[in-house]
């Protein structure tokens, strides 16, 4: 200490007066009661002076220039401003001071080396100095929003967009400055009046605070597992929706995407835990959500992922499947904020099927019918083209973002605007998205303890038209057809008159009719008659009141209001036949068909929180009260127009594109709706308890009643207990030097899960209340009467099903927080699962009731590690590997056959089956051994004839149960669409400005099962995939593809032939940014710029045929590639600037 | 906070209290007798095994006149299940025909188990009851035959374990038909007039159930019970043969034609303008001229079920019936006269033209049906013809086979007559066209008869079963590989998969 006063000396001998202006009072005070000042200072100069109306400042200074004495003083005293009259004549300094300062509030004091301090009589005025500062990131970015802490006190500020700050504090504070994502720092403010503070980013997330629901909460006081990812890590993925960047980076969370714009991924955590809704539940900024395709990713601060009974008890009859939590971006506290950020990209489609091109077809196709004797085959020589129908409907697609918003922040009021516009083309040819998103927040605090707040997300989509099939559509036309339009003379259909028109190729109907269509003709025929919008906003308004220190209540009222409006029209246009030339009217109808759909949802919370700490004990106690209401009202028509007499089509018109256009035949228009709704009103408590902040324990509870089950079993009542012991705070961990935290965990708790159970291919929001049978109704002559009936049967006692889940996990952070590490073993147990058992097969009612159990466990385990390898270079590498494990526990009594099958494809040849004992979903057939090469050895083979007819080159199946026979009893499981383990790694390497990151990840250890290429239905005649070009022709050609006949069924039987090995590593995301330092763009006004170039699916290593390895589907059902489900590579360019 | 609470538990209750915002069966005052009857209706309409390719499959492609048809390379493996008779254990219309009955036979038995809980006994209810005992013995009928031993559920149950039986004996499934047809026939009603008008044309009668009895006895050659039913049916007055063959085929606008006089039974099909209504059926759509590789003003259909070149060659030109039943690729249609519309088909050219040589004309679409239906160029089908699954010719056939059997050969004379001058034109006795058959002796009558059902019935589903009864299909069908096993299809895999080895597979198979 002394040392540095000797420093300080030195520097204001050099700029005397500037630094006494700034000088640090409080090193002086110290200085003063530390070192035993002398009392007798040097009286060797004498004062001469006779001055006016003089700032007392100015008078210091005046005697400064004497040259002798120092002053040292807080610029902020009152009194140094003051204007008085001086005169002095040969005094000393002392004598002077005396006079200078009698009758103000000034004294003096004289310390050693000739330097005096000026203070205020009043001590309080002396302590209390005003400090400025800067904080800043290691690379001197400026940490806008970071908050500084007088330790001790409630007294803070946040730093401005710039970094910094002012505060007046003690002068011997303790300043606390911390930013999320940085280690907070503690400074001694020790009389400085600056203060700059660089932060060193944190590693250690045992501190962050995660979203619990209903409340927030510092991750160390958690007993469960909660991952939190920042909304950094998704903004700049060119992916529209926002769930779909999280693939690979979350232990336990299973994402399989979608290439469709703005589709939907399938999602599961923690694996298959129903027999109904597997996808998670999100919650945005508290309201629940089935999906959150309104978002702008831009607008995401940050995404929790809840997985574990103790996080997820709170939210009752909806915890069951897990929780995404999403907090969108508020206003930090500091100047007006500017971003705008931008990005373009293009689409390609990466690992295309391989269909036959036209010398492989006429080659295979002549094989058939070889096969079969065939001798008078549909002649097609004169279609000579030879299209790569994959390749006519795709594209490179286009992908652009482009938002921008502004925010500010005081003390009063935080404010937070964004825009957003999307637009995003699929691969497949016209297929494009838009979307405009509006965000909006403002939180007023009316006083000390009253805020009001208001959230408000609103967007507009401009659906893509239905492009599902195409993919599929493509690869079953036969090559030779032609791709392109030609130009033809054709009355126009919608008048007398003649007109020129291109018109694109029929298919040969001789080959192909039912279940083939050409793609082109029809897309691009089609695609812009149909008009889909999407309108949605979701809002709330809260009060938050904090009735003491400890006691606080937030009430919320959310509001999700949306409708989609889908509107098509049917064109009349022609197609030519191939063969003929001759073309002909296709679209020969025209119509419009009206689909409207609105969403209305509504929730209240209202939250009573208590926070306090009773000596080494540590309480949140949390109580609250929540209805929520979901509805949903359908209506849709048709208009046709009349067919009789002088009859109009309806005009190829956007004018005319509604239900009433004035051209419809009332008669013949239809119109129906459908709509439903349910609610749920739910008491909810939580504790949140630490003892010396190392023994923790969480409980919760909630009791859920909802309109869909009926009185009996109306309330449920779901709970969580969680303990954790933080053992790094415990005196014998004090010496491992390398672990700085460690958390032992455990927790078990009962979930709900209010799935509504799918009645015959819709979601059913009343289970318990039978609708009618669809469609039923005899006719007797011209005469319609309805047979009503129920859809199905009800048991009685229904009840939501529970899931029974537990954890156990460890999280570590260690070498100077450089490493974290966290595993996690979980085990969850569902129970009574709510089954829509289809007994149709046997005549009788389908019937909804409870039964079954599923069981998933496993091991998570995540780690990270960081580290500056040298002064600009850091390096940070993290990865996840989840194993799961699944099984049926058991099933519902009435299932017929006992276990629930999914058949596809051709009589249900492809098959996943949930078997007792078995993983969920299991794939089922016959195990393939080879072809039979001969008729020698068919007989030399068990008998297989009751599969049916079978001969030379067709499969020759395994006798699994060795009774001598192949029969149905020789289907065996023979793959699990569940991988044996997921995993998913990041590389993150910063250069000074540069940084590349690597997310990599894929899965192990599943099947996929490929139906395209061999299940396809008997009455459809489609393209060879190319590999069909190996079958079997006679003994020894092939052992595996058996010889090409769609009349041989034997070989149209789900196998394992179909099974392909679902294990790949894809490249997920690269991205390379550069963050231009603050000086060079200064003078743009600029305080922050990023532009960064990333590639999304960039590379997979995968072992199947299809598009992609990765296909999601229903909860029973999946892992099934149907010929389409692509996943394109985007490559984008994007900026990031703020102002 | 306290507050709130109170508040919210009182307004809790209404606010939980949501029905669906649809009518449930409580809310309709329905689920009545009358709506289950009709959802059998709906049933025998909308369900693949009774009104479309696997009921086709099953009664008529497997015989020797007629076959698959289509093109050759569409639903190939139905020439290995059911034109070479390698019979599939496991394929869409072996299933569907199979469980398609059973689901029927259980909607029967949860009416019949509904009208007896409710003690129903007023008229109406009764004729329901008539019409659950109808269906159900008209399903056993056509698993007796199509799989000889089949489980009886004749019960209503809950529990699907409880709808796992072992199979019966057939004459343990032929004494329920006998059971059901005698209740059916005691309540369904003579007809359904109200004030002379039907309010429910195609609707089950008195008549319809003993004509299935009739059947029902023919195939176990219990001819007296045949020649009671076949002449109860007469006694009735309710039918006539209709005058012109081609008349019993018409499908015109607004029902024309259709339930018409012959008619006993009739599946319904409606199709209104603009496809609305659409109360169709497939059963029209899935035989009519298949487009192939001519025009689409051709896409009249799927081009199943087709006479075959056997067929063509035996039956004699003069007899009328021939052109009304066989429609000739390249040839114009005959016009109005043989059931035709003045068209002229295109050529028989698998690849460039149409597929077959010939097609069912019995389902030969109506183009103005076409247009009115809007069922035309790429829509095309026939949606609105009804399945005549019962008409009176066969009650006058089955009359004169029994008779004959029974050493009554001028009655079997007298009926095989009717009918055959009836397809002459009704040129009456000395006609050269369709001559009159004098009776000879029995083994003479006994094949006229097999004949005339052979052409009157051509394409219609009764021929594989009449040749199985016959003793004849071996020598029909042999050479298309049928043996004696074939008489019997095997029970399909997935039944036998969800019994549990309750089910076991027939023996031959």
């Amino acid at each position: 200490m002394q040392k540095s006063v000797l420093q300080g000396h030195k520097i204001w001998s050099g700029t005397l007066l500037k630094t006494l202006l700034v000088m640090k009072l409080a090193i002086i005070i110290v200085l003063a009661t530390t070192l035993q000042v002398q009392a007798f200072p040097t009286m060797g100069q004498y004062v001469n002076l006779n001055l006016k109306q003089t700032e007392v400042k100015k008078v210091l200074k005046l005697i400064e220039n004497d040259g002798y004495y120092r002053f040292l003083y807080n610029s902020d005293l009152k009194g140094l401003k003051n204007k008085v009259d001086f005169s002095a004549r040969d005094l000393s300094v002392i004598e002077s001071l005396n006079s200078l300062f009698a009758g103000t509030n000034l004294t003096y004091k004289v310390l050693d080396n000739n330097l005096i301090v000026v203070l205020s009589v009043n001590a309080a005025d002396n302590d209390k100095i005003k400090v400025t500062g800067r904080v800043t990131g290691e690379n001197g970015e400026a940490l806008a929003g970071a908050s500084v802490l007088e330790k001790g006190t409630n007294a803070g500020t946040y730093a401005d967009n710039n970094g910094n700050f002012t505060i007046t504090v003690e002068s011997n504070a303790t300043l606390v400055i911390s930013s999320i994502g940085f280690e907070p720092q503690q400074v001694k403010v020790s009389g400085r009046s600056v203060v700059d503070v660089k932060l060193v980013p944190t590693y250690k997330k045992s501190d962050e605070v995660v979203v619990i629901g209903y409340g927030t909460a510092s991750k160390r006081d958690l007993t469960g597992s909660i991952v939190k990812v920042s909304g950094k890590d998704i903004a700049d993925k060119p992916n529209t929706n926002p769930i779909a960047s999280l693939q690979g980076k979350v232990a336990g969370l299973s994402i399989v995407n979608n290439g469709t714009p703005g589709g939907s991924p399938d999602i599961r955590i923690r694996g298959t835990v129903s027999i109904g809704q597997v996808h998670p539940l999100y919650i945005v900024d508290g309201i629940f959500q089935d999906n959150i395709d309104y978002l702008n990713s831009n607008d995401i601060e940050s995404i929790e992922v809840l997985k574990d009974a103790s996080s997820l008890a709170i939210f009752g009859v909806k915890g069951a499947t897990g929780v995404i939590a999403i907090t969108t971006k508020r206003a930090k506290a500091g100047q007006l904020v500017i971003n705008f950020n931008t990005s373009y990209g293009f689409k390609k489609l990466v690992d295309k099927i391989k269909m036959a091109n036209s010398d492989q077809f006429n080659t295979l196709f002549a094989q058939e019918n070889l096969n079969n004797s065939i001798s008078n085959p549909p002649n097609y020589s004169a279609l000579t083209a030879n299209t790569d129908w994959v390749d006519a409907v795709t594209r490179v697609g286009k992908f652009n973002t482009n938002n921008l918003s502004i925010s500010s922040a005081t003390d009063k009021n935080r404010f937070s605007l964004g825009l957003g516009y999307i637009s995003d083309e699929g691969v497949i040819i016209h297929e494009k998205l838009e979307k405009m998103l509006l965000s909006f927040s403002d939180e007023l605090k009316v006083s000390k303890n009253i805020k009001f707040g208001i959230n408000l997300n609103a967007s507009r989509q401009n659906n893509p038209y239905n492009a599902g099939s195409v993919l599929d559509n493509a690869r079953k036309v036969m090559p030779q057809i032609s791709a392109n339009a030609k130009s033809f003379r054709v009355a126009n259909p919608y008048g007398g008159d003649s007109i020129n028109a291109n018109i694109y190729s029929g298919l040969n109907t001789a080959m192909q009719t039912s279940g083939v269509v050409n793609p082109v003709l029809e897309v691009e025929n089609t695609w812009n008659k149909n008009i889909n919008i999407e309108y949605r906003t979701v809002a709330s308004i809260y009060a938050d009141i904090n009735f003491t220190k400890n006691l606080n209540l937030r009430s919320t009222f959310y509001a999700d209001m949306s409708n989609v409006n889908n509107r098509t029209y049917s064109p009349l246009y022609y197609a030519y036949n191939p063969m003929t030339n001759v073309p002909y009217l296709y679209g020969s109808k025209t119509q419009v068909q009206e689909n409207d759909n609105s969403y209305k949802k509504f929730q209240q919370d209202h939250i009573l929180t208590y926070r306090k700490n009773f000596g080494e004990h540590g309480l949140t106690a949390m109580a609250g009260f929540t209805t929520y209401y979901s509805g949903f009202f359908n209506r849709q028509g048709i208009s046709k127009p009349y067919t009789t007499g002088n009859a109009l089509p309806i005009p190829d018109d956007k004018r005319f594109w509604y239900i009433g256009n004035g051209f419809q035949e009332d008669a013949t228009s239809l119109s129906s709706s459908s709509q439903a709704e349910y609610s749920t009103v739910s008491a909810l408590a939580r504790i949140l308890y630490n003892y010396k902040g190392k023994y923790l324990l969480n409980a919760s509870l909630r009791d859920d009643a909802s309109s869909a089950i009926q009185n009996s079993n109306r309330h449920q009542k779901f709970w969580a207990v969680g303990g954790a012991w933080e053992l790094s705070k415990e005196k014998f961990m004090e010496k491992v030097k390398y672990i700085n935290y460690l958390k032992l965990k455990g927790s078990i708790g009962v979930l709900g899960n209010q799935a509504a159970p799918n009645t015959g291919g819709s979601s059913n929001y009343y289970p318990f209340y039978p609708n009618l049978q669809g469609g039923s109704s005899a006719v007797f002559g011209t005469y319609i009467y309805n047979a009503a009936r129920d859809a199905y049967k009800v048991s009685q006692d229904l009840k939501w099903e529970t899931v029974h889940s537990s954890e156990v996990g460890v999280e570590l952070y260690g070498f100077n927080n450089r490493l974290h590490f966290e595993a996690n073993y979980f085990n969850r147990v569902t129970k009574d699962l709510l089954n829509y058992i289809g007994l149709a097969q046997l005549g009788l009612d389908n019937e909804v009731t409870n039964g079954g159990s599923f069981k998933n466990w496993g091991e998570e385990f995540s780690a990270s590690w960081n580290q500056n390898l040298k002064k600009d270079l850091s390096i940070s590498v993290s990865g996840n590997i989840t194993f799961l494990k699944n099984k049926v526990i058991s099933l519902a009594k009435d299932i017929p056959g006992g276990y629930i099958s999914n058949a596809f494809m051709n009589n249900g040849s492809a098959e996943s089956r949930s078997i007792v004992g078995q993983p969920i979903g299991s794939f089922y057939g016959y195990t393939v051994e080879g072809l039979y090469q001969s008729y020698a050895d068919i007989l030399g083979s068990p008998v297989a004839s009751a599969i049916g007819a079978y001969r030379p080159g067709d499969f020759k199946f395994k006798d699994m149960n060795g009774d001598g026979k192949i029969t149905a009893d020789d289907r065996t499981v023979i793959g699990n669409p569940t991988p044996k383990f997921t995993y998913g790694t990041n590389v993150t390497v910063k250069y000074k400005d540069i940084s590349v990151s690597v997310d990599m990840g894929g899965v192990y250890g599943n099947q996929v099962f490929r139906t395209w290429g061999s299940l396809e239905s008997p009455f459809q005649r489609v393209n060879y995939p190319a590999f069909k070009i190996n079958s079997w022709t006679g003994a020894g050609t092939s052992n595996w593809d058996p010889l090409v006949s769609q009349g041989d069924r034997f070989n149209y039987n789900g196998s394992t032939y179909n099974m392909e090995d679902g294990s790949y590593f894809r490249i997920r995301n690269v991205q390379l940014a550069y963050d231009f330092q603050s000086r060079l763009i200064a003078k743009a006004k600029m305080k922050s710029l990023k532009v960064y170039f990333n590639i999304q699916n960039a590379k997979t290593w995968k072992n199947n045929l299809g598009y992609t390895p990765e296909y999601g589907g229903s909860a029973t059902a999946f892992g099934f590639d149907f010929g389409g489900g692509a996943i394109p590579m985007i490559t984008t360019l994007g900026l990031n600037v703020n102002f | 906070m306290a507050l709130p609470m109170v508040i919210g538990s009182v307004g809790c209750k209404k606010f939980l209290d949501r029905k669906p915002l649809t009518a449930t069966l409580s809310d309709i005052n329905q689920g009545t007798l009358e709506a289950q009857s009709f959802g059998m209706y709906n049933v025998l309409t909308s369900y693949a095994g009774f009104s479309t390719l696997p009921w086709l499959d099953f009664h008529s492609i497997r015989d020797d006149d007629a076959q698959k048809g289509s093109s050759v390379t569409d639903g190939a493996e139905v020439n290995t299940e059911f034109e070479t008779f390698q019979y599939s254990k496991d394929d869409w219309a072996p299933n569907t025909y199979w469980n398609d009955r059973y689901y029927m036979i259980n909607l029967a038995n949860r009416e019949l188990y509904f009208a007896d809980s409710l003690h129903a006994t007023d008229a109406a209810s009764l004729k329901n009851v008539g019409e659950a005992r109808f269906f159900r013995a008209y399903c056993y009928l056509d698993l007796v035959r199509t799989y000889g031993e089949v489980p009886l559920i004749n019960y209503y149950y809950t529990r699907s374990a409880d709808g796992i039986r072992p199979k019966s004996s057939v004459s343990t499934i032929y004494a329920q038909i006998d059971s059901d047809l005698n209740i059916a026939s005691q309540y369904l009603p003579v007809n359904w007039e109200v004030g002379g008008t039907n309010i429910y044309p195609g609707r089950l009668t008195k008549g319809a159930a003993n004509t299935l009895w009739a059947q029902s006895y023919l195939f176990r050659q219990n001819w007296a019970q045949v020649v009671q039913k076949c002449n109860a049916v007469i006694a009735s007055g309710q039918y006539q043969l209709a005058d012109k063959f081609t008349d019993i085929w018409k499908d015109g606008l607004n029902g024309v034609g259709k339930n018409g006089v012959e008619s006993i039974f009739e599946e319904q099909s409606y199709v209104g303008p603009n496809q609305t209504p659409w109360k169709g059926t497939q059963f029209g759509t899935s035989q009519n001229v298949r487009q192939g590789g001519a025009t689409n003003a051709w896409n009249l259909g799927w081009g199943w079920n087709v006479p075959t070149q056997k067929l063509v060659t035996a039956w004699d030109n003069n007899d009328p019936r021939k052109a009304s039943t066989v429609l000739f690729s390249g040839q114009y249609d005959g016009g109005n006269a043989t059931g035709g519309y003045g068209a002229t088909l295109p050529i028989y050219a698998p690849g460039s033209s149409l597929d077959q040589p010939f097609w069912n004309k019995k389902v030969y679409s109506d183009p103005q049906m076409r247009q009115f239906t809007g069922q035309i160029f790429g829509s095309g089908g026939a949606d609105w013809i009804n399945h005549r699954i019962l008409r009176y010719a066969d009650v006058i056939l089955m009359l004169a086979e029994a008779s004959n059997e029974l050493g009554d050969g001028a009655t079997a004379a007298t009926n095989l007559e009717k009918i055959r001058n009836r397809a002459s034109g009704n040129l009456g006795a000395g006609r050269s066209i369709v001559p009159p058959i004098a009776y000879v002796n029995q083994a003479q009558m006994r094949t006229a008869i097999k004949n005339e059902r052979r052409w009157e019935f051509a394409m219609e589903g009764y021929r594989f079963f009449d040749l199985v009864r016959w003793g004849d299909a071996i020598t029909e069908l042999g050479s298309l590989g049928y043996t004696n096993r074939c008489r019997y299809y095997p029970i399909p895999q997935q039944a036998i998969n969800i019994s549990g080895g309750v089910l076991v597979q027939n023996p031959e198979w």
